[in-house]
C-alpha cells in the first residue's frame, strides 16, 4: 500500500500542505462567498415575498378602493338626480308662482287700468253732460230769449241729460 | 520538444511521454534553475512547495479574489460578477439542496461547492497553454536551456514550472480527506453516534418481529462491508480525480508529440503539434467539468445516504 501511494507520488507533507489550502478555501469562500451570497438571496426572496403580499394587499386595497368610487360614485349621481329633481321642482314651483303673481299683476293692472278707464269715461260723460245742459240751457234761453232761473235751469238740464242717458 | 520520464515503475527513457507522477519541489528544483542559467529563484527552500502546490495557491487566491470582488459590495440590483456568483451558487444551493435535502443543505453547501468550484478551475487551469509544457528539461530550440535534471541514468528529466492541481494525489486526497472528515460530523450530528452505528449495521428496509433478529447478523456483514466501502472512498475519489486529469493531460501532451514521434518533418511536426491535440481540448474541457460535477456528486450522495433517517428511507 505504501509503495503504491509513493508510486502514485503520495507524501504526507504536501498532502498536508493541500489540506490546508482546500480548508483555507473552504473557510474563505463559506465567510465571504457563500454565506453573503446566500444570505443575499434569501433577503431578495424575502423581499419578493413581502412584494407579492404587498401586492395582494394593494390589490385588496385597491378593489375596496374601486368599490368605494363606485358606491361614492353611485350616491353622487343619486344626489345629482335628487338636487336636479328638485331644482326642476322648484324652477316649476317658482315659475309658477311667478307665472300666478304676473298674472294676478296684469289683472291688478287691467283692473285699474279698467277702473281708470270707467272712472275717465265717467268724468268724460259727467262734463259732457254738463257741456250738454250748459248748451241745451243757453240754447233754450236764447231760443226763449226768457232769463232761466236756477230752478228752471236744473229742471231743464235734468231733462236733457235724461235724454242722453236715454 | 520536452521530453517527459516514464513512470509507474517504467523505465526512464528520452522517448517516453508521460510526467512523473511525484512532484518535484523547488529546492530540488534549484540548483537546475541556476545551472539552466534561468537564473536561481529566491523562493525560500521549502520541501512542500511543489509545482502543483503553486497552482493551488494561484487557483485559491483567483477564487478568492473574484468572489470578494464579487460580494464585496452586494446589492439587491446585482452587477455583472455579483449576479454571475448568485447564479452560480443558487444553481449548486439547488442540487445539493435537491440531494442531501432542506434540512442539511444549509451546513453540506459550503464544502460541496467549495469542491465543485476548486476542482473546476483546477481542472480548467490545467488547460492554459504554458502549464504542464513550460518547465525545466533538455534543450529542444535555440531559445530554450539544458538543465540538469536527469535521472540516475543520466536521461533528462522533464519537470514542468506549473501542473494542474487536480493531476497530484495529493491534492485530490486532501479534498477527499476533508470531505470524509465533514462527512462524518454531518453524519453523527445528524443522526447521533449510535443513531450512525444503527445506520450502518442495523436492519433496513423497515423489517420487523422474528424476521429482524434473523436477518440482524446479516446486516451486520453488509454494515462490515458498508465499513470497508466508506474506508475505500477516499481513495476513490482521489484515484478517480487524479486518473482522468493526469490522463488527459497526458493525452494532450503525447498529441502534442505525436508529429515528432511518427518522423514528420520538423515543420510539420511543429503543425501537427497544434492540429492534434485540438479535438482533445475540447473533450478535457469537458472532462474537467464532469469531474468536478462527480467528485461533488458523489460526496452529495454520500452525505445524503449517511443522514437519511430510518423513516425517511421508506417516502
Amino acid at each position: 500500500m505504501a509503495s503504491i501511494l509513493e508510486t502514485f507520488g503520495l507524501d504526507w507533507v504536501k498532502f498536508f500542505s493541500q489540506v490546508i489550502i482546500v480548508l483555507i478555501v473552504y473557510g474563505i469562500l463559506s465567510k465571504f462567498a457563500f454565506g453573503p451570497v446566500l444570505a443575499m438571496l434569501e433577503a431578495r426572496r424575502r423581499r419578493i415575498a413581502e412584494g407579492e403580499s404587498n401586492l395582494e394587499t394593494i390589490k385588496a386595497e385597491m378593489g375596496r378602493a374601486e368599490e368605494k368610487v363606485r358606491e361614492m360614485l353611485a350616491q353622487a349621481n343619486a344626489d345629482a338626480e335628487r338636487l336636479i329633481t328638485e331644482a326642476r321642482d322648484s324652477a316649476e314651483a317658482v315659475r309658477s308662482q311667478k307665472t300666478q303673481e304676473a298674472v294676478k299683476e296684469a289683472q291688478q293692472i287691467l283692473e285699474k287700468a279698467r277702473e281708470a278707464s270707467r272712472l275717465e269715461h265717467e268724468s268724460a260723460m259727467n262734463e259732457l253732460k254738463r257741456d250738454f245742459g250748459r248748451l241745451v240751457i243757453d240754447a233754450t234761453s236764447k231760443v226763449t230769449g226768457k232769463v232761466l232761473d236756477d230752478k228752471d235751469q236744473k229742471r231743464i238740464n235734468d231733462e236733457a241729460v235724461g235724454q242722453v242717458a236715454l | 520538444m520536452i521530453r517527459l520520464r516514464g513512470d509507474f515503475g517504467v523505465p526512464p527513457h528520452p522517448t517516453s511521454m508521460a510526467f512523473p507522477l511525484s512532484m518535484v519541489s523547488f529546492d530540488s528544483a534549484l540548483p537546475i534553475l541556476a545551472a539552466g542559467g534561468i537564473g536561481a529563484p529566491t523562493l525560500p527552500d521549502l520541501g512542500w512547495f511543489t509545482n502543483s502546490i503553486f497552482v493551488a495557491i494561484v487557483v485559491t487566491v483567483a477564487i478568492l479574489l473574484f468572489t470578494r470582488m464579487a460580494t464585496k459590495r452586494m446589492e439587491l440590483i446585482p452587477g455583472t460578477k455579483q449576479n454571475f456568483v448568485e447564479y452560480l451558487i443558487e444553481f449548486l444551493y439547488g442540487q445539493v439542496e435537491g440531494i442531501v435535502g432542506k434540512h442539511v443543505a444549509p451546513r453540506a453547501f459550503p464544502l460541496l461547492a467549495t469542491i465543485f468550484i476548486f476542482v473546476l478551475v483546477s481542472n480548467w487551469f490545467g488547460l492554459i497553454p504554458g502549464v504542464g509544457t513550460i518547465g525545466f528539461g533538455e534543450k529542444t530550440a535555440f531559445m530554450s536551456v539544458d538543465s540538469s535534471f536527469k535521472d540516475a541514468e543520466g536521461h533528462y528529466t522533464f519537470v514542468p514550472l506549473l501542473r494542474p492541481s487536480t493531476a497530484d494525489l495529493n491534492m485530490t486526497l486532501a479534498l477527499a480527506v476533508v470531505f470524509m472528515c465533514v462527512w462524518l460530523y454531518l453524519s453523527i450530528s445528524e443522526l447521533g453516534l449510535w443513531g450512525t452505528i444503527v445506520h450502518i449495521f442495523g436492519p433496513k428496509g423497515g423489517v420487523q418481529g422474528a424476521l429482524k433478529w434473523g436477518l440482524m447478523i446479516v446486516f451486520f456483514v453488509v454494515g462490515i462491508i458498508e465499513v470497508v466501502s466508506i474506508m475505500f472512498r477516499p481513495m476513490s475519489l482521489s484515484l478517480r480525480l487524479l486518473g482522468n486529469i493526469y490522463a488527459g493531460e497526458t493525452l494532450l501532451h503525447t498529441m502534442g508529440g505525436l508529429g515528432e514521434a511518427l518522423g514528420f518533418p520538423g515543420w510539420l511536426a511543429k503543425i501537427s503539434s497544434v492540429i492534434f491535440p485540438l479535438p482533445f481540448y475540447f473533450m478535457e474541457i469537458l472532462v474537467g467539468a464532469l469531474q468536478a460535477t462527480v467528485f461533488s456528486l458523489l460526496c452529495a450522495v454520500y452525505i445524503k445516504l449517511s443522514t437519511t433517517h430510518e423513516g425517511e428511507e421508506h417516502h
